[in-house]
């Protein structure tokens, strides 16, 4: 199945643009974020820590909800979803 | 009253939202924290549309890396803490109107006073350590926070009111990590400011929607802004049921 990967601020110029990424039927929003993760170092880099653990700050959207980190491991994906991500900017 | 000050000043937006809304920018009280890329264009476009009392606060002087984005201090001013540059600038946009410059790095212990007696606080800072500071004394003072940030191109802004929408750490629970020196190129906080400052001016004067519950996400390399629905949190540490109890 197909879903939509929206990518904002680093996570965007990491990725280059948005993403439709091909998944297992089912799949979790986990499974998700590793896909995403494995499109480039850069990509997996502004995802997740260096132990793997997904970073912490960055705002994780389904179908525009937002979902909980906790909820990541069990929230199964449909064909045609739109997944946004976006790491929050610090400067002023 | 207006007419016994400067009949002209205020025209054009006058015309917009009418007498009684430039009444109340003119008694608004707005405490900008932060005097660089996002405080610069906030408090200039304050002060033009006669906000009574724009209160400056930030703790650094100028220096020459500054200049790029922080767009009312000049080369003279290298050197000179930032509110005084910059409440020299909007006295001269504006002498209508009071320009208070408090040159202090807000911190747990004096955000409170800092910001006492402010009808809306405005987020300019460069840190999150500060902004969640200011995100609490705000729900605990109930005055909205006007919540803005930058990196590169990128930007966001959201707009809080205390008790009724999001807070800072519902949007934000885990604040990113801090870099040495940001890279930013000047118009991100000057787009962002605006946002700012035109949320600032629809509160104060009860005009359109208000980027509450939302956070607006600009994207200056593609040219588009986005906004992303956020919600209270009901575990929130800050303003949900889970708050912690604090000082
Ligand atoms: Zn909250």
């Amino acid at each position: 199945m197909q879903v939509r990967v929206r990518a904002f601020a680093r996570l965007r110029e990491a990725i280059g643009g948005d993403l439709t990424l091909e998944v297992p039927e089912g799949a979790t929003m986990s499974r998700l974020l590793a896909a995403v993760g494995e499109t480039s170092d850069q990509a997996g880099e502004a995802l997740f820590e260096e132990s793997g653990e997904l970073r912490g700050y960055v705002i994780l959207m389904h179908n525009g909800r937002r979902v909980r980190r906790a909820a990541t491991g069990t929230l199964a994906l449909a064909d045609g979803d739109e997944v946004a991500l976006f790491p929050p900017v610090a400067g002023g | 009253m207006l007419t016994d000050r400067e009949p002209g000043r205020y025209l054009r937006q006058v015309a917009l939202f009418g007498e009684e809304a430039q009444e109340r920018l003119a008694s608004a009280r707005v405490v900008i924290v932060g005097a660089g890329g996002l405080g610069c264009p906030v408090a200039l476009y304050l002060a033009a549309a006669g906000i009574g009392e724009v209160r400056l606060v930030d703790g650094d002087v100028v220096d020459k890396t500054n200049l790029n984005r922080q767009v009312l201090h000049g080369d003279r001013d290298i050197g000179r803490p930032k509110v005084e540059s910059a409440a020299e600038k909007l006295r001269a946009q504006n002498p209508e109107i009071t320009v208070i410059a408090t040159y202090a790095a807000v911190d747990d212990g004096n955000a409170a006073t800092l910001v006492g007696g402010a009808d809306l606080i405005v987020d300019a800072t460069d840190n999150y350590r500060v902004r969640y500071t200011l995100n609490r004394v705000a729900l605990d003072a109930h005055v909205p926070l006007i919540h803005g940030a930058v990196r590169g191109f990128d930007g966001q802004a959201t707009t809080i009111i205390p008790g009724r929408t999001a807070c800072l750490e519902c949007i934000i629970p885990i604040a990113p990590p801090e870099e040495g020196a940001t890279p930013v190129v000047g118009t991100t906080p000057g787009i962002i400011g605006l946002i700012q400052a035109n949320e600032a001016i629809k509160y104060i004067t009860g005009t359109g929607d208000l980027l509450t519950n939302r956070l607006l996400i600009w994207d200056g390399r593609a040219a588009t802004m986005t906004t992303l629905p956020v919600e209270r949190q009901e575990e929130c540490s800050a303003c949900g049921s889970g708050r912690c109890s604090r000082r």
